[in-house]
C-alpha cells in the first residue's frame, strides 16, 4: 500500500531529468525537431508530474484521517554522530497541496510560456531555468527534514534569480537579479540559524528520536515540545530566525524590496515564482514548523504585526506604481501580507489557504498582464493603455473574474469568489484571536483590522489598474509619439564594427564581433492589440474558473481546513475561529466595495491629469508611495554608503591602528632588541675567546657544585 | 700548560702564536688524557676489562684530538694566509669585519 507512495520519486525526477535532458541538449533538440517539438520536452514533466500529484492526492485522500502523514524513505544523506538526515519525502496533506498548486499552475504557466516566449532566442535555456525550478520547489514542498527544505529553499532561490536575470545582457535586470540573490541570503541566513537553533532545542530535550532523524518534521514535534517549555527564549529565538527565512523568501516587510524588482523577469516567471508558487514557501515553512511559533506568543505577534505592515505598506506603495507588472507584484507583496497575518494568529491553514486561492487568482492577473503586455508590443506602462476590453474580450473577461476575486467579492452565506473565502478566514482567525497578547496589546485583532483597511485600499488600486487597462473610453497609446519607455523584446543582431580599429602596438582594441540589443517593435500610435493566442488564453480561462469556484469549492464545509489539520492543526492554540457577534463577511465585503466604488469614480473617465507622464502634477503622497517612501532608496544608501562608511572605518581605525599596528609594533620590539644585542658583537676574538674561557669555567663551576650537593 | 694556552689565546695578537697557544691547550688535554689512561691501568678500579677499555679509549681520544688539531691548523694557516695576502697584516684585534 505504501509502495504506491513511491512514485513521489517520480514527481521531483521528472522536471528534474527534463532539467537534465534541456541542459545538456537543449539547442540541439531545437534544432533537430523545431520549437514545437521542444516545448513538448519541455512541457511534458510537469504534466506528468502534475498527474501523478493528483494520483498521490487522491490516494492519500482514500486513507483514515489519522494515517494521512506518510514519509518515503530514500538513500542516507548526512549521518554524524547520532544526527542522521536521509532523503525522505513527506505525503501529507500540506506537501501535496503545494504539489497540486505547483505542478497544477506551473503546467499552465508552462503552456502559457511556450506562447509567451515563442519569439525569444533562448527558448530552451527558459525551459531548462523552468524545469530546474519546479523541481526545487517540489523538493522544498515533498522534503521530510529541515536541511532538504533548505536544499530546495537555495534552489529556488538560485532559479529565480537566473529567471530574473534571464535578459542578463540588459543591465537592470541583471541589477534586479543580483538585488533578489542578496536580499534572499539575509533570508536564508536567518533560516539557516533558525535550523540550528530548532537542533539545538531539539537536542537540548534529551528526548530519544528514532533512527536520529532529528531533523525530520515528522519526529522533531514532541522534543520541541519538551525544549520549549524549559528554553522559552530559545524557542522565540528559533521561531524568529525561521521567520527571518520565511520573510526573505515571502518578501515580507523589510526584505520586500527585492520582489518589485524581479519583475524585470519574464511574465511567466512572474506568475509562477513570484506570484504562486515561490513566495509562498515561507507561509509552508511557517505551517511545517507552527509548533515552534505557537508555543512563543511574541514570535507569533511578531509575524502578525510584521504580516499587516506589509500588507498595508504594499497596498499604499502600489497607488504609485505605473508599471502594470510593478502594481501586481506590490499587491503580491500585500497579499503575501495577509498570509502571515494568518499564520500568526494561529490559522495555519487560513494562510495556506490564501495561498491557494492567490495562487490562482494571482498567477491568473500576471498571465493577463503578461498578455496585455504581448500585445501592446511589450510596453508595461499603464498610462499608455486604456480600452482594451475592445481589442482583448477573454483576456479582459478573466482578468475582470481575477480583480474580483483579488478584492475579496462575495455574498456571505451565499457564496463568493476564491479570495472572498481565504482572506475571510483569515480576518476572522485574526479578530478572534486571543493568544497573542502583548503587553496589553492584543497583535493578532490590531492586524485584523488593518487587514479590513487593507481590503479596502486592494479593491481600489486593483480597480485603478483595471480601468486604466481593459475600461474607460481613452485608447492612450494613440496619444503617444515618443519613445516607449519599457521594453520587453531582446532580440540580438551580431554587430561588426565598420571599421577595424586596431592600435600601433598591434593590440586589437574592440574589433571582435559583439552582440548588441535592438528593440524591434516599440509602442506607436498606430498600434493595433492584438487577442493573444490559444497557447496563452488558455491557461487563462483555466485558472479563471479555478478563482470563480476555487474558493467555494475548498471552502464548503471547511474542506481545506479538515485537509490540512493533520499537518497544520495549531495545537496548542485555540487557532482563530470565528468573532462573536461581528459580521465580518459583510464588513469585509463592504470596505472591497467601497473600495471599488471609489475606484470606479476616480478613474470612469481613464487617466486622471494628476496621474499623467508629467510627474509634477503628481500628488505629493502619491509620488512618496512610488519611490515607496524612500524605503528602498534608503536602504540602498544605508547599504552601499553605509557599507562603504563601515568598510572604510575599519580600515582606519582597526585595520591599519590594531592589525598593523600589532604586525610592526612585533617586528619594532625585534629590530630594538637586535640592535641593542648588536652591541655585543664587537668583532674581538680575543674577546669572544676570553667570553668562550669564562663560559667553561662557569660551566665546570656550576657541575662541581652541583656534584658537591 | 692548560692556563699558559688559554691565557696566550686572550692576551697576544699574532694568530699564529695563538695557534700556537691553542696547541698547548690541546696538547694539555692530551696530557691528562694519557695520565688518567695510565692511572686507569695501575690502579684498576673496576672489572680488568673495563678498565683496559677505558685505557684504550682514552689513548684513542689522543689520537682523535691530534688528528683533528693538525686539520685546524692546516685550515686556520689557510686562512691567516689568505687574510695576509689581502691585508698584508694579520692582527686579530683588526679583524673586525663580523661587528654588530
Amino acid at each position: 500500500m505504501t509502495d504506491n507512495f513511491q512514485l513521489v520519486w517520480a514527481i521531483i525526477g521528472l522536471p528534474l531529468l527534463g532539467f537534465v535532458l534541456l541542459t545538456l541538449a537543449g539547442s540541439a533538440i531545437e534544432k533537430a525537431i523545431g520549437r514545437r517539438g521542444l516545448s513538448i520536452i519541455a512541457v511534458l514533466p510537469i504534466l506528468l508530474s502534475l498527474a501523478i500529484s493528483c494520483l498521490l492526492t487522491q490516494k492519500l485522500a482514500g486513507l483514515a484521517v489519522a494515517d494521512r502523514i506518510h514519509v518515503v524513505q530514500g538513500a542516507p544523506w548526512l549521518s554524524v554522530m547520532g544526527l542522521n538526515v536521509p532523503f525522505e519525502w513527506s505525503i501529507d496533506p500540506l506537501s501535496m497541496t503545494m504539489c497540486l498548486i505547483i505542478t497544477g499552475v506551473g503546467s499552465l504557466i508552462f503552456i502559457y510560456s511556450t506562447g509567451y516566449m515563442n519569439e525569444e532566442r533562448e527558448y530552451a535555456r527558459f525551459f531548462t531555468y523552468m524545469n530546474l525550478f519546479a523541481a526545487a520547489m517540489l523538493v522544498l514542498v515533498l522534503g521530510n527534514n529541515l536541511p532538504l527544505l533548505f536544499v530546495g529553499w537555495e534552489g529556488v532561490g538560485l532559479c529565480s534569480y537566473l529567471l530574473i536575470g534571464f535578459w542578463y545582457t540588459d543591465l537592470e535586470n541583471a541589477k534586479a537579479a543580483n538585488k533578489a540573490f542578496i536580499v534572499n541570503r539575509i533570508g536564508d541566513w536567518g533560516l539557516t540559524l533558525g535550523i540550528f537553533t530548532t537542533m539545538v532545542l531539539i537536542l537540548g530535550s534529551y528526548q530519544p528520536v528514532a533512527d536520529g532523524r532529528i531533523l525530520s518534521f515528522d519526529t522533531m514535534q514532541a522534543a520541541i515540545r519538551i525544549s520549549s517549555m524549559s528554553h522559552p527564549a530559545w524557542t522565540t529565538a528559533a521561531a524568529l530566525l525561521l521567520f527571518i527565512g520565511a520573510a526573505g523568501k515571502s518578501a515580507q516587510f523589510p526584505l520586500y524590496v527585492w520582489l518589485p524588482d524581479a519583475m524585470a523577469g519574464p511574465t511567466p516567471v512572474s506568475a509562477l515564482i513570484h506570484a504562486a508558487t515561490m513566495v509562498t514557501s515561507g507561509v509552508v515553512l511557517l505551517n511545517r514548523m507552527h509548533y515552534v511559533f505557537e508555543v512563543s506568543q511574541v514570535a507569533s505577534a511578531i509575524v502578525c504585526g510584521i504580516g499587516a505592515f506589509t500588507a498595508l505598506f504594499a497596498a499604499v506603495v502600489a497607488f504609485g506604481q505605473t508599471d502594470i507588472k510593478k502594481v501586481l507584484a506590490y499587491s503580491t507583496v500585500s497579499q503575501l501580507g495577509y498570509m502571515f497575518i494568518g499564520c500568526g494568529a494561529g490559522a495555519y491553514w487560513a494562510g495556506m489557504f490564501h495561498v491557494v486561492t492567490h495562487a490562482f487568482f494571482k498567477a491568473l492577473l500576471f498571465m493577463g498582464a503578461g498578455a496585455v503586455i504581448h500585445a501592446m508590443s511589450h510596453n508595461q506602462d499603464l498610462r499608455n493603455y486604456g480600452n482594451l476590453r475592445k481589442y482583448m474580450p477573454i483576456t479582459t473577461a478573466t482578468m475582470v473574474i481575477a480583480w474580483l476575486a483579488i478584492c475579496a467579492i462575495g455574498i456571505p452565506g451565499v457564496g463568493g469568489f476564491a479570495g472572498f473565502y481565504s482572506k475571510e478566514a483569515i480576518l476572522g482567525a485574526a479578530l478572534a484571536n486571543v493568544d497573542t497578547t502583548v503587553n496589553g496589546l492584543n497583535v493578532a485583532v490590531a492586524a485584523g483590522w488593518i487587514g479590513i483597511v487593507v481590503a479596502a485600499l486592494t479593491a481600489a488600486y486593483m480597480t485603478r489598474l483595471m480601468w486604466l487597462t481593459f475600461f474607460g473610453g481613452e485608447e492612450r497609446w494613440k496619444q503617444i509619439a515618443g519613445e516607449p519607455e519599457a521594453h520587453e523584446s531582446h532580440e540580438m543582431v551580431i554587430v561588426t564594427p565598420t571599421e577595424e580599429v586596431s592600435d600601433p602596438n598591434g593590440f586589437f582594441l574592440a574589433t571582435a564581433p559583439h552582440v548588441e540589443e535592438i528593440h524591434e517593435h516599440a509602442l506607436s500610435s498606430d498600434h493595433v492589440p492584438k487577442e493573444v493566442p490559444a497557447s496563452m488564453w488558455a491557461p487563462l480561462a483555466v485558472l479563471a474558473l479555478l478563482s470563480l469556484g476555487g474558493g467555494y469549492v475548498l471552502a464548503n464545509h471547511d474542506l481545506l481546513q479538515n485537509w490540512l489539520a493533520p499537518v497544520s492543526q495549531a495545537q496548542y492554540l485555540s487557532g482563530g475561529g470565528e468573532p462573536e457577534g461581528l459580521p465580518l463577511g459583510w464588513i469585509s465585503v463592504g470596505a472591497a466595495v467601497l473600495g471599488i466604488a471609489v475606484g470606479i469614480l476616480y478613474y470612469r473617465k481613464g487617466l486622471p491629469k494628476s496621474e499623467g507622464f508629467d510627474d509634477s502634477k503628481w500628488s505629493h503622497l502619491r509620488l512618496l508611495a512610488r519611490r515607496q517612501f524612500g524605503f528602498d532608496h534608503g536602504l540602498n544608501e544605508a547599504a552601499i554608503d553605509g557599507g562603504g562608511l563601515l568598510a572604510n572605518g575599519l580600515w582606519h581605525g582597526v585595520e591599519v591602528h590594531v592589525v598593523d599596528g600589532l604586525v610592526n609594533g612585533i617586528a619594532g620590539i625585534a629590530a630594538i632588541l637586535g640592535k641593542d644585542l648588536s652591541q655585543v658583537t664587537k668583532g674581538y676574538v680575543r674577546a669572544y675567546a676570553l667570553v668562550m674561557l669564562l663560559g667553561g669555567v662557569a660551566i665546570l663551576g656550576i657541575m662541581f657544585l652541583a656534584g658537591a650537593r | 700548560m692548560f692556563t699558559v694556552g688559554a691565557v696566550g689565546v686572550v692576551i697576544r695578537r699574532n694568530p699564529v702564536v695563538v695557534f700556537m697557544c691553542i696547541e698547548l691547550m690541546l696538547n694539555a688535554v692530551n696530557l691528562t688524557f694519557l695520565t688518567f689512561a695510565r692511572y686507569q691501568l695501575v690502579n684498576p678500579t673496576g672489572t680488568d676489562i673495563a678498565a683496559q677499555r677505558s685505557a684504550m679509549a682514552g689513548q684513542m681520544m689522543v689520537i682523535f684530538v691530534m688528528a683533528v688539531a693538525a686539520a685546524e691548523v692546516a685550515v686556520g694557516l689557510g686562512i691567516i694566509m689568505t687574510i695576509f695576502r689581502a691585508r698584508h697584516e694579520v692582527d686579530v684585534d683588526d679583524l673586525n669585519l663580523l661587528r654588530g
